[in-house]
């Protein structure tokens, strides 16, 4: 590294390359110091040594002198002499900031120290910067060998686009005009979108230049073709990932609506505090993630399955409480229900709120964030993946729960008929108890689903949840479970739909897209007014 | 004994008893200086609350609705005057190539949405009459609307409800979007004049004050003269047994739409008056809980009873007031922070526990029965 205060610019150029291909990614930052002129070359005055070190600033002692502490060019830890940070004077040090040539080749070789790196996402993002401007042709041999010998498929296929596109730029020396010709057309078989704006401005090039070099009409033909190729596979890519994101959207608001339509439709209560009780199960994960001792740093991936159970219990106690205290003097009680439970939620908001303050972050396991590939192009969240799972075993286990066990054959008979079924010896009182518990417990759950894909705030139930609850509820009706998930899915999919579209020159965008879902409920209340399943049975209040 | 005939003729005469309060008494504490201004434009605002709290009480004690966009309603009025304001509002923003001023609050974002001529909808608001009459009718009309769509589907109580709720929650997320040019979630600031007026002047702020108290009245009378009708006992009877009402002849949805109409024009009324008080109007008047709030306080002051409707958002209000500070009572350090708790507890409270509101309480420590809603 000494090389680097040499005097011939040649031997500067080769200490960086050189110490590009080590693969240090320490180095990343120490380039970016270079660049910046933070690098000196020290004497270390009593070994007579000369090193390199990085001073970022200067402090002034008593006399005014300007001192410089001293790090460790890789390290950033404090250089020690006597067990005290050298401090010398600033001038004592010489500064060996790079001119402009060296300055350039420093910062394209940031990402060349990527390429050789062991860790999956530093590589990716290293070969992926291969290709982008300013290209640097020392990457090329890298590229190569990581086109074909990488142990990443993706990452394999990626170095050979970035390949492709420095070719398409052009830059290599004594490239022919046929060679470039053949990347665009590669660029096209193997369906680049990267390549997709340039192959455009490419097209744009052409049509203005008025003179057109030997060679390179093909090149406009074979543009369009690609551009063509590369289209068709961009839009049926969005087409694969909107409806991904509505089955998503749609098992986010099902697995939130779940406990929502179980105590409505059951028990005739509305509960405003449903989106409370998801915040606490999403806290209650943020407090296991604490047990756990679960950190980016230091990743204890175990947490969550344990946290699913615990936001289960945590919310099933509180929902337990709620029920004795206040709720079960308001069965079928609609509209006071309403308030007296949003009175429950402002409580347990600014509870938390005083407890935890405003805003919290959860950190999600490592398995729930990246995304599988399924396709080109087409990647899935996994922490989405999971939530979808997570639902249908939830809406599983309370069909399972509803409909073969004894205990849900009594919620159903009290349900129907609560007098009738109190006075065949089932418990009422209990059953009520369970039903609202089960109900709440649920909410824990999306909540500590929630966790994967969104923050925490004490008052994310009214911002984020409660309003598309309802909704969904509303328009599934209550009286069967599948209400619930047709219209889940159905909102999902509609606004996941309608979001991208565009009318003219505007984009519709979400909150419109929310409006319009709005729009699309009401005119569809008018002709259900209580929804899609709604409850059977003979009565003159529809 | 004397006690006694004073809280017959209180009882009798509820509602003269809070006229003189308003008209009289206030203002001559402040004229010899005993109150601020500060409380006179509190009580104004607070005031403005209870026109909204009248207007409720028409749609849900007497007919049985219950509509949480009422706060909605309230800011539709409130920007009509807002944007009326902020046309005359002093200093700052520009001029468009029409020749029309742009707003100061309008111009600060619009360096974002490249709003270069005043949008067409704020024109009409330049003149206070139109301003007026607009902040009435808009209210009116969408109410017609949402009115129509609703109730001609006969769609139940907590279904219309919350389908209110979304329509709140929609509107506040298009009022909050900047390139709306409603100012986004700065909302309209910058009052300074009203008809010629300096807004930071105290006989102003008096006279604001007296504007509400008389509108307040106005309502109060209007409403009484509903509901003693033959139409208002067509709402109580939607209220009690619709089904009934049906195969009786009537179209409850008529009524219905009507109530819900007036009790938004109500809510509209308010609305003016409230924004050139508080000097400023923001999308978070018509979140979804400001809505709730406007049920707190007609449930806490007695639904089906219009005094308590005007008591119940006074006492609410004023209690926030008080408990938003910070007091050092004898065995708590009070923090305003506890404040959401008090108000979830009056929330749980006012349903379980005197779920007649005060008003009722008043009269049966009165030894008054418990009459129906016909009285006021």
């Amino acid at each position: 590294m000494v090389q680097l205060a040499s005097e011939e610019e040649e031997e500067v150029i080769q200490a960086i390359k050189d110490l590009a291909l080590t693969g240090d990614l320490r180095l990343e930052n120490f380039f970016e110091l270079y660049r910046q002129g933070s690098v000196y070359l020290w004497e270390d005055a009593p070994e007579g040594i000369l090193k390199i070190v990085v001073n970022e600033e200067t402090v002034e002692n008593d006399d005014f002198d300007e001192l410089a502490p001293l790090l460790h060019p890789l390290t950033k830890k404090p250089v020690l002499i006597d067990g005290k940070q050298a401090q010398p004077l600033i001038d004592d040090l010489t500064d060996i900031s790079p001119g402009r040539k060296v300055r350039k080749l420093a910062n394209s070789s940031k990402f060349l120290i990527r390429l050789a790196s062991p860790s999956l996402e530093v590589r990716m993002s290293g070969v992926k910067k291969a290709g982008d401007p300013p290209q640097n042709i020392d990457a090329i041999p890298s590229l190569l060998r990581i086109s074909k010998e990488d142990t990443d498929e993706k990452i394999q296929w990626t170095a050979g686009e970035s390949l492709l596109l420095i070719r398409l730029a052009g830059v290599l020396p004594e490239q022919t005009a046929k060679d470039r010709e053949a990347a665009i057309h590669e660029l096209g078989n193997i369906k680049s979108l990267r390549a997709l704006p340039r192959l455009h401005s490419l097209l744009d090039e052409l049509v203005e230049a008025e003179e057109k070099p030997n060679g390179t009409k093909a090149w406009s033909a074979a543009a369009k073709k690609s551009i063509k190729q590369i289209e068709t596979h961009e839009t049926s890519v969005d087409r694969f990932n909107n409806i991904f994101q509505g089955l998503s959207l749609g098992s986010v608001l099902i697995l939130m609506a779940l406990g929502l339509a179980i105590t409505f439709g059951l028990m005739g209560v509305i509960n405003m505090a449903h989106g409370e009780l998801m915040m606490i199960g999403a806290y209650t994960a943020l407090e296991v993630q604490r047990a756990f001792g679960h950190n980016p740093d230091n990743p204890v991936d175990s947490y969550f399955l344990v946290a699913i159970p615990v936001s289960f219990a945590a919310a099933a106690l509180i929902g337990l409480i709620m029920e004795s205290l206040v709720i079960r003097h308001l069965y079928r009680r609609p509209l006071e229900s309403l308030l007296a439970t949003w009175g429950i939620g402002l409580i347990l908001i600014q509870l938390v709120r005083l407890h935890y303050g405003d805003n919290i972050s959860v950190n999600a396991p490592t398995w729930a964030r990246g995304g599988n590939e399924i396709l080109q192009d087409v990647i899935l969240p996994n922490g989405r993946l999971f939530i979808m799972l997570l639902c249908a075993a939830c809406v599983g286990l309370v069909y399972f729960l509803m409909n073969k066990t004894p205990l849900g054959l009594r919620m159903r008979a009290t349900m129907q008929n609560r007098d009738m079924a109190s006075s065949l010896g089932v418990n009422t009182r209990n059953v009520d108890r369970c039903t609202f518990a089960l109900g709440s417990g649920l909410a824990g759950v999306a909540g500590c689903a929630w966790t994967l894909i969104g923050g925490v705030t004490p008052d994310m139930g009214q911002t984020n949840f409660i309003v598309d609850s309802f909704l969904v509820v509303v328009t599934g009706g209550v009286g069967e479970l599948a209400g619930v998930i047709c219209s889940g899915l159905g909102i999902g999919l509609i606004t996941k739909w309608v979001e991208p579209l565009k009318i003219g020159s505007f984009v519709v965008g979400a909150i419109w897209a929310k409006v319009i879902l709005l729009a699309i409920i009401v005119g569809f209340i008018q002709f259900k007014p209580a929804g899609l399943f709604a409850p059977k049975g003979r009565s003159s209040d529809v | 004994m004397i006690l006694k005939s004073v809280r017959h003729m209180a009882r009798q005469h509820s509602v003269s008893v809070m006229l003189v309060f308003g008209l009289v008494l206030i203002p001559v504490l402040y004229w010899i200086g005993a109150i601020s201004i500060e409380t006179v434009n509190m009580l104004g605002r607070y005031m403005c609350f209870a026109i909204v709290a009248i207007g409720l009480d028409l749609i849900w004690g007497y007919t049985g609705i219950l509509s949480l966009c009422q706060a909605f309603f309230f800011s539709l009025g409130g920007y009509s005057m807002g944007m009326y304001l902020a046309h005359h509002g002093g200093a700052g923003g520009a001029t468009d190539s029409t020749g029309w001023k742009i707003p100061a609050c309008l111009h600060v974002v619009s360096s974002e949405v490249g709003v270069e001529n005043l949008p067409w909808f704020w024109k009409p608001f330049y003149d206070l009459h139109w301003a007026v009459i607009l902040g009435l009718l808009i209210p009116g009309i969408v109410a017609a609307l949402i009115g129509f769509v609703g109730f001609r589907s006969r769609v139940r109580g907590v279904y219309f409800a919350i389908l209110t709720q979304a329509i709140t929650v929609a509107a506040w997320l298009v009022f909050c979007m900047n390139n709306m040019k409603f100012c986004g979630t700065n909302g309209l600031t910058n009052f300074d004049n009203i008809l010629g007026h300096p807004l930071s002047e105290n006989y102003i702020k008096l006279a604001l004050y007296l504007a509400t108290v008389v509108s307040l009245a106005i309502t109060y009378f209007l409403c009484r003269y509903i509901v003693r009708s033959r139409l208002g006992r067509v709402l109580i009877a939607v209220r009690d047994d619709e089904n009934t009402l049906r195969f009786s002849g009537y179209k409850p949805y008529m009524y219905k739409m009507f109530a819900f109409t007036v009790a938004a024009m109500f809510a509209g009324l308010g609305g003016m008056l409230y924004a050139p008080q508080m000097g400023i109007f923001t999308p978070a008047n018509m979140e979804a809980s400001a809505s709730i709030l406007v049920v707190i306080w007609v449930a806490v002051g007695g639904r089906g009873s219009l005094s308590g409707a005007v008591l119940g958002a006074l006492v609410v209000n004023l209690l926030y007031n008080f408990l938003t500070s910070e007091h050092n009572f004898y065995l708590l350090q009070w923090k305003p922070d506890y404040w959401p708790i008090v108000l979830g507890l009056l929330f749980i409270g006012v349903v379980l526990i005197f779920p007649n509101g005060l008003i009722h309480l008043w009269h049966r420590l009165n030894g008054k029965a418990d009459k129906d809603a016909n009285q006021s």
